[in-house]
C-alpha cells in the first residue's frame, strides 16, 4: 500500500451568520463543509465532483490554508497542519500548492510572467537563490510548454490555455508534492482542455505529484482520476475507485448526477434512463436532518430524516468483494448502472 | 424554411483593426426543428445569433453582407420599428446568464407582464395574470406568490426558467438559446433542457441552440452546424456527424472527449489555438491546426462541399476525413 500523503478527517467549515452591529449575535451558520474525510496517497489523483455550493472549493482552500477549518484535521505526512503556525506552517505550505480555476483573474495583470512564476521564491528563498531565479522560471516555462523567451510578457498577451499553463508553472515553482487543482480546465475551450489535461498528466509522472482534482465535468474527472469522491451539500456521499463510482454507483445522488450528464452520442438518446431530480439543492444554512440528500431523493423514507447515514461500505455489500463494495453514505444503497456501457464508449 | 441565413458577414471595427467575426454563414431552421450551432469562443456563433435577433451593437459591429430571411422576409431590410415588432413576438432569445439578463429592480412578474403590456396592449392586471400562468407553465412552484419576487430571490435554475417563460410569452415561431445551461449544474441543466424541449414540441417552434457542449448537442439536436473562425465548417444531421465527421475540426473535437478505453493514455488534443479574427490565416482558417493540411489548404478557401443529402463540409479533403 502506498503511503498516504494527506489525511483529511472530519473537516468542517462553518461561516457564521450574525445579526446586529455592535453586539454581534450568531444566528446561524453557512455549513459549507460539514464533516469531510478522505485520504490522498502519494502519486495518486483523487477527483472530487459535485455541483456548485457543495463545498468542494472550500475543501481546496482549507488544504492550502487559505481558509482555517472550523473543526477537523488535515494531516500532511502524519502531521496536523491545522495546528501549525509560523515557520512550521510555512514549510508545509510549500509542499501543497494550488492551481486556480480562472486563468483570467488569478494572474496579476501588472506583473510579468517571470515575476508571477518567480514570486513564490520571494516567500521561500531557500528554494532558489536570487541569481538562479531567472533560469528556474525559464525552465518552468519550458516544462509547461511555453516559450522561455516569453518571460517578460504580461498575462494579457496570452490566451486562456496559455494562462492556465502559467498558473500551473507557478504552482510547480516550489517543487510541491501535492497540487490542489480547483476546476483547472472549466474556463477553457474544448479543444484547449485536452492540451491542459495532458500537461497535468505528464507533470504528474515527471514530478511524482499527488493531485486533488476538483471539477464538475465528470468525464474529465474520470479520465484523470484514480479515485473519485462525490460531494453533496458539504459532505462526501460516495467515494471509491473510478470504475466503482462510474460503473457501479450505489448512492442515489451519484446515480442521478451520472444520468444527468449529456452523453456525446446521439444513439444513446433513446435507450438511456434519465433520473431527473426534483427541485434545487437546499441552502447550506438550513441542512435537512438525517440524510442531506433526502429532500430530492426518490427513495427517501422516514429513516432518512432521522438517521445520518455513515460514509462506509453499505451492509449489503460488505460481504461481497465486488466493485459495489465501496464507501457510500446511503441507508438504502443499491447498485444501479445508469450509463449504458456502450454510451460511454 | 422558417429562418434562412444566407452568406452573412459581420465585422467589428476596433482601434486595432477589423475583426472578421462572421465570414459568410449559411444555415436554416424549420418549424419544430432544433439546430445546434457548435463552436468555441470567438467562432462567431453568438454574433450570428445577435445579428438574427437584431441586437448586435452597431457600431462597432457592422453587417457587411448577406441576408436573413425569416418567414420569407429579409430582416436586414426592415426598418427599426418593424424589426422591433418581430423581436420578442415572433422570435425570442434566451441568454446564458439569467441573473444579468433580468432587471434586478423589477419583480419577475413585472418583467414577464411587460411583454403583454408592450406588445399586446394588455392592462397591468391582465398582464400579471398572464405572468402567473407562464410561471406555472415553466413549473415554478407557488407561482401566484412568487410573481412578486425579485430575480435575486430565485435560484439559478429557476431564473433560467423565468428567462424561458419570458421568451415563450408571445409564442414566437423561433427561439434562439445562447448557451442556456452553461451556467447551471448538471442536474439542473437536465431539468431545464427537458423543459425547453417539451415546450418546443408543444408550440412547434424552431430552436437554434448555441453551445460548445458536444453532450448537450447529442441529446437534443436534429441537425448540427459546426462553426470555426466565423464560418460553418460542417453541417449535418446529428447522427451522421457523431458517426463519421467530414471535417478534421469536428473530428478533433469529438476525439478530444475523454473515453473509457483511453483511460491512462494521452487525450487527443487539437494542437495550437483558435485564430485571431483580425488575422485569419489564408486558405482554410483551420489549416495551421489541421493534421491533414496540404498546400492547397494554405492557399484556397474551401467552399462548402456537398457530402450527402443535407450534409456539407468545408474541407478540400472531406472524403479522406469521412473515411477516417
Amino acid at each position: 500500500m502506498v503511503e498516504p500523503i494527506l489525511e483529511v478527517g472530519r473537516l468542517v467549515k462553518h461561516y457564521p451568520l450574525t445579526r446586529g452591529i455592535l453586539f454581534k449575535k450568531q444566528v446561524g451558520a453557512v455549513k459549507a463543509v460539514d464533516g469531510v474525510d478522505f485520504t490522498l496517497h502519494k502519486g495518486e489523483t483523487l477527483g472530487i465532483v459535485g455541483e456548485s455550493g457543495c463545498g468542494k472549493s472550500t475543501v481546496a482552500k482549507m488544504l492550502v490554508n487559505l481558509e482555517r477549518p472550523t473543526e477537523g484535521s488535515i494531516k500532511y505526512k502524519g502531521e496536523d497542519i491545522t495546528k501549525l503556525s509560523g515557520k512550521a506552517l510555512k514549510s508545509v505550505r510549500r509542499n501543497i500548492q494550488m492551481v486556480f480555476q480562472d486563468p483570467y483573474t488569478s494572474l496579476n495583470p501588472r506583473m510579468t510572467v517571470g515575476d508571477i512564476i518567480g514570486e513564490p521564491y520571494d516567500i521561500h528563498p531557500e528554494v532558489a537563490p536570487k541569481g538562479d531565479r531567472r533560469k528556474k522560471v525559464q525552465d518552468l516555462l519550458d516544462v509547461v510548454g511555453l516559450n522561455p523567451e516569453y518571460i517578460n510578457r504580461y498575462p494579457h498577451q496570452f490566451s486562456g490555455g496559455q494562462r492556465q499553463r502559467i498558473g500551473i508553472a507557478r504552482g510547480l515553482a516550489l517543487r510541491p508534492e501535492v497540487i490542489v487543482a480547483d476546476e483547472p480546465v472549466s474556463a477553457l475551450d474544448v479543444s484547449v482542455q485536452a492540451q491542459v489535461i495532458n500537461l497535468l498528466d505528464r507533470l504528474q509522472s515527471e514530478f511524482e505529484l499527488s493531485y486533488l482534482f476538483i471539477a464538475h465535468d465528470l468525464s474529465i474527472v474520470r479520465h484523470i482520476s484514480d479515485r473519485v469522491g462525490v460531494m453533496y451539500l458539504g459532505r462526501i456521499v460516495e467515494i471509491g475507485r473510478d470504475a466503482e463510482i462510474y460503473d457501479h454507483p450505489t448512492h442515489p445522488y451519484t446515480q442521478a448526477l451520472l444520468s444527468a450528464v449529456p452523453v456525446p452520442d446521439p444513439e444513446a438518446r433513446e435507450h438511456r434512463e434519465r433520473i431527473i431530480l426534483a427541485g434545487d439543492v437546499p441552502s447550506p444554512t438550513n441542512v435537512p436532518s438525517g440524510c442531506r440528500f433526502r429532500t430530492r431523493c426518490w427513495k427517501a423514507q422516514e429513516r432518512c430524516a432521522l438517521e445520518v447515514p455513515e460514509l462506509a461500505v453499505p451492509a449489503e455489500f460488505r460481504l461481497v468483494s465486488g466493485p459495489a463494495a465501496h464507501d457510500s453514505a446511503c441507508h438504502f444503497a443499491e447498485e444501479k448502472q445508469v450509463v449504458p456501457p456502450e454510451a460511454t464508449r | 424554411m422558417l429562418l434562412e441565413v444566407r452568406d452573412l458577414q459581420v465585422e467589428f471595427r476596433t482601434r486595432d483593426g477589423v475583426a472578421k467575426a462572421v465570414n459568410g454563414v449559411d444555415y436554416g431552421v424549420d418549424a419544430g426543428e432544433t439546430l445546434a450551432v457548435l463552436g468555441e469562443s470567438g467562432s462567431g456563433k453568438s454574433v450570428t445569433a445577435q445579428a438574427i435577433m437584431g441586437i448586435l451593437d452597431m457600431p462597432p459591429g457592422k453587417i457587411t453582407g448577406g441576408e436573413i430571411l425569416f418567414q420569407g422576409r429579409d430582416l436586414l431590410k426592415l426598418k427599426e420599428d418593424e424589426r422591433r415588432r418581430v423581436r420578442g413576438a415572433e422570435m425570442a432569445m434566451i441568454f446564458q446568464d439569467a441573473l444579468s439578463s433580468l432587471n434586478p429592480v423589477l419583480s419577475v412578474g413585472d418583467q414577464l407582464g411587460e411583454m403583454f403590456v408592450v406588445h399586446r396592449g394588455m392592462s397591468k392586471k391582465d398582464a400579471r395574470a398572464k405572468a402567473v400562468e407562464l410561471m406555472d407553465r415553466v413549473r415554478i412552484p407557488a407561482a401566484g406568490e412568487r410573481v412578486k419576487d425579485y430575480p435575486h430571490q430565485f435560484s439559478g435554475g429557476m431564473r433560467q426558467r423565468i428567462m424561458i417563460a419570458m421568451a415563450l410569452a408571445l409564442e414566437p415561431a423561433l427561439i434562439i438559446a445562447d448557451e442556456p445551461t452553461t451556467a447551471l449544474d448538471v442536474t439542473v441543466q437536465a431539468q431545464v433542457m427537458e423543459l425547453l424541449a417539451e415546450l418546443q414540441r408543444e408550440y412547434n417552434m424552431g430552436l437554434i441552440l448555441i453551445t460548445h457542449d458536444l453532450g448537450v448537442v447529442a441529446d437534443v439536436a436534429d441537425r448540427i452546424a459546426v462553426m470555426y473562425a466565423g464560418r460553418i465548417v460542417e453541417q449535418a444531421p446529428v447522427h451522421d456527424i457523431y458517426k463519421a465527421p467530414a471535417h478534421p475540426y469536428t473530428r478533433g473535437l469529438l476525439d478530444s472527449i475523454p473515453r473509457l478505453d483511453q483511460k491512462g493514455q494521452e487525450l487527443y488534443a487539437i494542437k495550437g489555438l483558435p485564430p485571431n479574427l483580425m488575422h485569419i490565416p489564408p486558405g482554410c482558417a483551420f489549416n495551421p491546426r489541421c493534421p491533414m493540411a496540404r498546400d492547397l489548404c494554405r492557399t484556397d478557401v474551401p467552399p462548402l462541399y456537398d457530402v450527402a443529402d443535407g450534409r456539407s463540409s468545408a474541407c478540400h479533403f472531406w472524403t479522406e476525413c469521412l473515411n477516417g
